[in-house]
């Protein structure tokens, strides 16, 4: 049997949203990784291995163990890495509590809500997009005055639910609303967090994720 | 310091926790702060006529479990546990050390509540065909914890926290008890001894711990609670009622349960509470 790679390396598909967690969280850490594009219509051997459970992107690999569910990479990195900047608030135990709660939030709410919009259509698509102002709102409700979820750092709430911030052009041609009109100071911190280079360099333009998704639409038949 | 001045009257402030009594992630915060040897002041919700405390506590899901501590609110039962972790570092910690091990304790611990949890809803809240397949699905999910047990992860353990349980056995076996309630309510097989030796040798351990027995309700107040749910889902489901009314079980997905012998009112009330809760 060959030795384990040594490293980090990432199994990920290039406009997830939850793979850039992972991408933005490295980033700002300052950690080296290897990038391994999936073909999720082919999946590989190595991600088949990696994640046998779920067989989902993205999965990290360290020295060849694999780490599963974008969240919990996050974690991992912080704990496994303890020398480079927290993404949850160190020796603030309700911070921390609180850190998981929202970027949870992210995880139960965004992306199913934001796949109803474009996915379905009249009564329900109209249901989707109460739902997603409401989800908006409620983050918006949760960031307050502060310019980061994390307070004065970029930290585990931002880096969870950034990615997302590529998808809401999407989610405002579909939904018919504005971000900056129905929550004008998370569109702030949007801006804001894209001015980070972790984030530039590691989310897509807005446009190319709408395309994407009419590609998604053609292949489901969704019209 | 300051700093440490600060944690020590912080710790010491009271725990207060809003719970269910059929509530599995009630329990799991129960038996967490029991083997911790924290003391706390327990209120029992009624969750069909929830609490303006609850609401205010926990506004975004109004839900329980909610503990408070110190005036402040800590929602969702893995959210909790790792609090306490992290404010009681010191009292026998619930995550291992090791960055590794914890990351796959999270992972079992979300694939209980994403996936095993739900399927076993899924039995009790199902009939015919449609609860065949959610069998099937319960003992797909179950293969892959005792192939874990066998060859994997947990290869050896006598809990999934090794010589001791850990978060993964608090919430796994806070929800597991329910598999021999539905068994009996239903009358399916769902965890076979024969099928899954080291996951049944493993839930006997766990049952037998005194603070495990302290914390689950005796058996026949779960038959008798889960019967009477099932009677009337059944009962609704007869009559052509709300579909949608299957989601109010008292199942490890079942955060927020009526009491025994509900009526049907407080069931389409609290269908719409049912959630994993991770």
């Amino acid at each position: 049997m060959a030795a384990e790679k040594k490293g980090l390396q990432l199994l990920d598909f290039w406009v997830s949203p939850f793979g850039q967690r992972c991408r933005i969280a490295m980033a700002e850490k300052g950690l080296a990784y290897e990038y391994l594009e999936q073909d999720l219509g082919n999946k590989s051997e190595l991600l088949l291995r990696s994640n046998p459970v779920h067989k989902k992107i993205p999965v990290l690999l360290h020295d060849g163990r694999p780490v599963c569910e974008s969240l919990i990479i996050l974690q991992y990195l912080d704990e496994a890495f303890p020398s480079t900047p927290a993404l949850l608030p160190a020796g603030d135990p309700y911070a921390r509590a609180q850190a998981r709660f929202w970027a949870d939030y992210v995880d139960k709410k965004v992306y199913d809500c934001g796949s109803r919009l474009w996915k379905l259509k009249g009564e329900p698509q109209a249901e989707a997009r109460k739902e997603m102002v409401e989800i908006l709102k409620t983050l918006e409700g949760a960031l307050g005055e502060k310019p980061y979820f994390g307070g004065d750092t970029f930290g585990f709430v931002d880096v969870a639910f950034v990615p997302f911030t590529a998808w809401f052009l999407s989610y405002e041609r579909y939904g018919e609303f504005s971000v900056a009109e129905v929550a004008p100071k998370l569109a702030a911190w949007a801006k804001r967090c894209g001015e980070r280079e972790s984030v530039a360099k590691n989310l897509h333009p807005p446009e190319k994720v709408y395309e994407f998704i009419g590609v998604l639409k053609k292949k489901y038949g969704v019209e | 310091m300051e700093g440490k001045e600060e944690n020590a009257s912080a710790e010491a402030a009271p725990l207060k926790l809003l719970g269910s009594w059929a509530s599995s992630y009630t329990h799991r915060v129960q038996l967490a702060l029991r083997l911790k040897g924290l003391e706390f002041e327990y209120a029992e919700e009624d969750l069909a006529n929830k609490s303006d405390e609850l609401l205010r506590l926990n506004p975004v899901y109004k839900k329980v479990p909610v503990l408070v501590h110190g005036g402040r609110a800590l929602p969702e039962s893995v959210i909790i546990l790792q609090y306490l972790d992290d404010a009681w570092p010191e009292r026998r910690p619930l995550l291992p050390a090791d960055a590794f091990d914890r990351a796959l304790a999270r992972f079992w611990c979300h694939f209980a509540d994403d996936k095993l949890g739900p399927a076993v809803g899924a039995v009790f809240t199902s009939t015919g065909e449609e609860q065949e397949a959610a069998v099937r699905q319960v003992h797909e999910n179950l293969a892959l914890v005792e192939a874990e047990l066998r060859e994997g992860a947990f290869k050896g353990r006598r809990f999934f926290g090794g010589d001791e349980v850990g978060l993964l056995d608090v919430v796994l076996g806070c929800g597991s008890y329910w598999l021999a309630v539905f068994e009996e309510v239903t009358g399916v097989r769902l965890v076979d001894a024969d099928a899954f030796p080291l996951f049944h040798a493993w839930l006997r351990d766990f049952e037998a711990l005194d603070e495990v027995r302290e914390t689950i309700p005796a058996v026949d107040r779960l038959l008798e609670y889960a019967r009477g749910v099932r009677h009337m889902l059944l009962g609704l489901a007869g009559a052509g009622g709300a579909g949608g009314a299957g989601a109010d079980a008292p199942s490890s997905t079942a955060a927020d349960a009526p009491t025994a012998s509900p009526p049907p009112a407080a069931a389409t009330a609290t269908a719409a509470d049912i959630a994993v809760d991770i």
